[in-house]
């Protein structure tokens, strides 16, 4: 049965951007209110979810060309060098610390170094989410 | 193109709604995230990216500065001769720029750069005539110069 996807499709094509953006927004609000990375990671796989109900695998794959897999190994690197960082600090591993920059532009800003570690739990678990359901997917017989 | 440009900016003021900031800093924060996700998700969308235009008239600008600078020298080495012993002449080039924006376009460029005037374009609108301070040594130059300007114009309307 062939079905015309028109409405979900047109929905889609601008809902997603909201969705994704929403997620950036709880990965960056992290540090000080609810939000972080997991939360932000997996909004980001449900939007990517999204776009695979209203397209196909085959579209999808070529509007992005990414291997899941490679996202959640460097999603894991990122979070263990971020770890590793430390030790050039002569610090315990995984110490992070913080700091407030006058950037230009942005003005004062603080920067902490969780951001990053929170980056690899953010691309691990849109890796991790989207290879699972992917793999189910993809599963022919 | 319009409707990514409007995408763009209900994702930045999105952005300012989530982050409860209205401050210009917040507005071009959100409307960066936004043209990262839709330059993630351009070949998604129905036309091509719109920020290509963006990085095509940016070049436009830039050709047309170089250009200006360039020609504004050779027009002062020409009237600070002693003689007077350049030939001006009116010449014809073929254009395969097709809309009247474009057409326009072209011989304002043409007109703005020193040493160079467009006189007429033709009843069809494929030849405009372009009157040059000093032809002999430079109508293949010159050539050159506009097939620059109408690719880069190219590139911006098409």
């Amino acid at each position: 049965m062939k079905t015309n996807d028109v409405i979900l499709q047109t929905v889609t094509r601008t809902v997603s951007f909201i969705i994704l953006l929403f997620s950036i927004y709880l990965f960056f609000a992290g540090h000080h209110n609810p939000g972080g990375g997991f939360i932000g990671g997996l909004m980001t796989g449900a939007a990517l979810v999204l776009l695979y109900i209203a397209y196909d695998i085959k579209t999808m794959a070529k509007v992005l060309p990414i291997d899941f897999k490679n996202m959640t190994a460097l999603g894991l690197l990122i979070g263990v060098s971020t770890g590793l960082g430390s030790f050039l600090f002569n610090v315990p591993f995984l110490s992070h610390s913080f700091g407030y920059f006058y950037l230009p532009f942005l003005g004062k800003t603080e920067l902490a170094t969780a951001v990053l570690f929170d980056l690899g739990v953010y691309l691990t678990v849109v890796g991790v989410t989207m290879t699972i359901i992917l793999t189910i997917g993809e599963d022919n017989e | 193109m319009a409707v990514q440009v409007l995408l763009n900016f209900t994702l930045a003021f999105i952005w300012m709604f989530l982050n409860q900031s209205w401050t210009p800093v917040d507005f071009v924060m959100g409307y960066i995230v936004g043209l990262a996700l839709i330059f993630v998700l351009r070949r998604f969308l129905l036309t091509p990216f719109y920020f290509q235009k963006v990085i095509a008239i940016t070049k436009l600008i830039l050709i047309f500065i170089r250009e200006l600078i360039l020609s504004s020298v050779s027009v002062i080495k020409l009237i600070l001769r002693p003689k007077m012993d350049f030939r001006p002449g009116i010449f014809a080039l073929p254009t395969d720029l097709k809309s009247d924006w474009e057409i326009t376009l072209l011989a304002s460029l043409i007109s703005l750069t020193p040493g160079t005037l467009s006189l007429e374009v033709s009843p069809e609108g494929n030849v405009l005539y372009i009157h040059a301070m000093d032809l002999p040594d430079t109508t293949e130059a010159i050539n050159q110069i506009k097939d620059t300007f109408e690719k880069a114009i190219k590139e911006v309307t098409r």
